[in-house]
């Protein structure tokens, strides 16, 4: 302000609230409250700024006398100017509050209020949030759905294994681990194949087998896994027998595993659900086998060092087993993997046949040699028997011992010997020697029916492993029946047998021998001959078979002369006949096992009174066929010996004399 | 447990032995621990999904946004939880099932063995006949045989 000016001082109100009014019914009325704005605004407006206008208006007054003075008319930018003027005033005016303000000088900011947004501004913000608050929903949304896929393929696998699972516990015996033992990705779970009947002193041997784990291929269905070479099977042979035959089971075997592994393992195609459960459950099968055969390869290893079988050890190694049975058979068990060849087994077999117990004496090493061609042959063929028999036996062993199933006869084993485990080794070696003995007997039978010609072989099954039964049986023509005959009385005369009996190595002869007089007259058929037994050796068979057959045709040429009404003095194997001089004309039976063109030759003696025994009981010379007191007829038939008899009948009948 | 039976009214109403009250009992918890455990995972499932509607109400500040996110995570975790909970309930329930069915497993072995038995006493049977066969075939063939002209030669 400018001196000499006069100062004038205004007081403001106190900031307090004064009373503007009171209304009749007590409601005291305040002044409102004035607004920040509105407050600066009457502080501006308060400031005088009269002088300055004043001032100016003056100022103006002179230049604008001075301007009239000067122009008489007004510039068109006048106006413009004068406004510019103004403005720039209030510029300046509000310049000195800024600076005041700034300088903090008797002017404080009281408060700042943010300027209000726009609507867009503000409705702006909120889709940014609600936009995010969206993609955070949408995400949320995305890893419920593929949690969701993710709990749809559990329950399918689940659905899946589990009920895979329940079909084969239907079969098998599933057992659950505890929790500490579990595997991770594995739920625990295993097939327990050892039976409870099996001996507990074996189960070192098939503990590593008998429990399979449970797991889940990558589909998620139940899956085992089953080595191979932990699978054995049982294989029984004969040392030395032919490779090849064997070599052809053993890939037959191989095949059937390794097929059903490598589809278990292979999960390239994905297989149907009742396919993987049957395949599982032949896997499964397969080991079940495979235990049981190792049970039963230890209980033969465990027997066969016990003297009572019968048997001697002549070989042993790992899962290989080699018996002696004497007289140079040989035989071997084995337990092979599944998928090994078996011919390696076959062929170290082979080369212990060096090392096998050797045949005592050179007896036995001559019948070796002379059996040695129909071993390598039979063999084969019955080894698979004895495969199947051991298992048979030992099975029934096992399992059979609680079971109230009646055992037949013959095929199965006694109460007495299915209770007692140490027989059963011996049991089975006894009917493999026993077979193979009766092969022998069979072969010795079949020589002699192929070279008489009227003889009849007739097998008479027994159903025991350890006996063996055949008929000779020798029948009368029809043609040389005679009409009288043909009564149930003589009907029984037709037919002449011969049994042979093995039981176990022994053999008995049962044939029917010379008519029983007191059992004509009962008239029954089973006693009008008598029975002859023999017991006897192999060697001596063919001889007491052909002897026996020959009495039997003594028997009955005897028989027909009694019925001509000739008399007759009859031997074992000759018919004599006395003629009138004295003289005694017999027909003489002579058995050679070894004939080529016959076994039974026939030969005529004649003999006069006068002891000539000696002559008859001469040893007679076969090829001395055209002796005077001795011819040798050959081998007849029946009908021809029939014919030969009639003749020396006639020749009773008719008178003595030469031939 | 009272192993000499019954002592006075354990509330199981059974009259049998200790070992069956026991399991009996044991059974009983069982199930009642189940069913816990059943019911807790709803709830929790319920809870969680409640409260992720709950949140979808849009605020102001945007700083809470960021929070809620992490929180719809967590409640989506939980609930994923919880449904994974129940399902291994459900498997435990199939193994449960599968070792304590012995009603029906005892059913189906002696259906099984009864089956086996039978086929067994018709393998015997088809094995006598086969034998029968057998030697009638080879009683045929060899009286063929003997009556042939090859052997009468």
């Amino acid at each position: 302000m400018e001196e000499g000016t006069q100062l004038q001082v205004s007081i403001d109100k106190l900031p307090i609230k004064r009373l503007e009014s009171i209304e009749e019914n007590g409601i005291e009325r305040f002044p409102s409250d004035v607004d920040y704005d509105e407050k600066r605004l009457s502080l501006i407006r308060r400031i005088d700024f009269a002088w300055a206008v004043e001032k100016d208006d003056e100022e103006k007054n002179k230049k604008q006398k001075k301007a009239s003075k000067e122009a008489s008319t007004p510039w068109q930018w006048q106006s413009m100017v004068e406004n510019l003027q103004l403005a720039h005033q209030e510029l300046s005016v509000i310049i000195d509050l800024i600076n005041t303000v700034e300088a903090n000088d008797a002017v404080t900011v009281a408060s700042m209020t943010r300027p209000k947004l726009l609507s867009n501004e503000a409705l702006s913000d909120l889709a940014v949030s609600a936009a995010t608050k969206l993609q955070c929903y949408r995400h949320v949304g995305k890893y419920f759905k593929q949690s969701a896929k993710a709990f749809e393929r559990q329950v399918a696998r689940e659905a899946r294994f589990y009920g895979a699972l329940i079909r084969l516990q239907q079969n098998w015996k599933v057992k659950r681990q505890r929790q500490a033992a579990i595997a991770p990705g594995s739920e625990g779970f295993t097939f327990d194949l050892f039976d409870t009947s099996y001996d507990q002193g074996a189960i070192y041997r098939s503990s590593s087998t008998s429990t399979v784990r449970v797991n889940h291929n990558p589909a998620g269905m139940l899956a085992i896994n089953v080595s191979p070479n932990s699978c054995h099977s049982l294989q029984f042979g004969f040392v030395g027998a032919q490779s090849e035959e064997r070599l052809g089971k053993s890939e037959e075997h191989k095949s059937d595993f390794s097929d059903e592994h490598h589809m278990e393992e292979t999960d390239k195609k994905p297989l149907n659900d009742e396919v993987c459960v049957k395949k599982t459950h032949s896997l499964l099968r397969e080991v079940h086998k495979a235990i049981f055969n190792e049970q039963v390869f230890d209980l033969v290893n465990r027997e066969a060092f016990n003297a009572s079988t019968g048997v001697t050890v002549t070989g042993i190694r790992e899962n290989y087993l080699q018996l002696s049975l004497g007289q140079g058979t040989s035989v071997y068990l084995s337990l092979v993997p599944s998928d090994q060849d078996r011919s390696a087994v076959e062929s170290e077999s082979n080369n212990d046949v060096e090392n096998a117990n050797l045949p005592e004496s050179s007896d036995e090493m001559e019948c070796d040699a002379k059996h040695n061609t129909w071993k390598k042959e039979e063999q084969f063929h019955h080894s698979t028997c004895y495969e199947i028999y051991i298992q048979q036996i030992f099975h029934d062993y096992i399992f059979g011992r609680g079971s109230e199933k009646p055992v037949s006869s013959g095929s199965r084993l006694s109460g007495a010997q299915a209770k007692d485990g140490s027989g059963l080794l011996g049991h089975f070696f006894m009917s493999l020697a026993h077979r193979i003995f009766s092969i022998k007997v069979l072969k010795e039978l079949e020589n002699v029916a192929c070279k008489v010609p009227y003889l009849q072989l007739i097998s008479n099954p027994t159903w025991n492993s350890r006996a063996s039964s055949w008929t000779l049986n020798m029948e009368v023509p029809q043609s040389i029946i005679r009409t009288s005959d043909f009564n149930e009385k003589n009907a029984s005369k037709r037919q002449f047998w011969t049994k042979v009996l093995v039981n176990d190595d022994c053999i008995n002869v049962k044939a029917e021998g010379s008519p029983n007089v007191s059992g004509l007259f009962k008239g029954k058929a089973e006693e009008t001959h008598t029975i002859n037994r023999y017991d006897c050796n192999i060697a001596d068979l063919a001889v007491v078979i052909l002897q026996q057959v020959a009495s039997q045709i003594i028997n009955w040429l005897y028989h027909e002369a009694m019925m001509v009404g000739i008399k007759a003095n009859r031997d074992f194997l000759s018919l004599c006949f006395e003629l009138e001089q004295g003289e005694t004309l017999c027909l003489i039976a002579n058995v050679d096992p070894e004939d080529i063109e016959g076994c039974i030759s026939w030969w005529l003696v004649m003999a006069d009174s006068f002891a000539e025994e000696q002559k008859l009981h001469m040893n007679m010379n076969m090829n001395d066929g055209a002796s005077e007191y001795r011819k040798f007829l050959g081998h007849l038939s029946l009908e021809l010996l029939y014919a030969t008899l009639m003749d020396l009948v006639g020749l009773c009948c008719g008178g003595g004399g030469g031939h | 447990m009272n192993k000499g039976g019954p002592v006075g009214g354990g509330g199981l109403g059974v009259g049998g032995s200790g070992p069956t009250a026991a399991a009996a009992a044991a059974a009983a918890q069982k199930q009642k621990t189940l069913l816990q455990r059943v019911e807790g995972d709803i709830a929790n499932i319920v809870d969680n999904f409640s409260h992720l509607v709950n949140v979808a109400r849009v605020n102001d500040p945007p700083v809470r946004n960021s929070q809620e996110s992490f929180m719809m995570e967590m409640r989506a975790a939980r609930m994923v939880q919880a449904a994974d909970s129940l399902l291994k309930l459900v498997s435990e329930l199939k193994q449960t099932a599968i070792f304590s069915g012995f009603a029906s497993l005892n059913d189906h072995v002696e259906q099984r063995r009864v089956e086996f038995n039978e086929l067994g006493e018709k393998t015997d049977r088809l094995l006598s006949r086969i034998g029968e066969e057998a030697a009638a075939s080879l009683k045929e063939l060899e009286t063929h045989y003997s009556s042939s002209a090859q052997k009468n030669i």
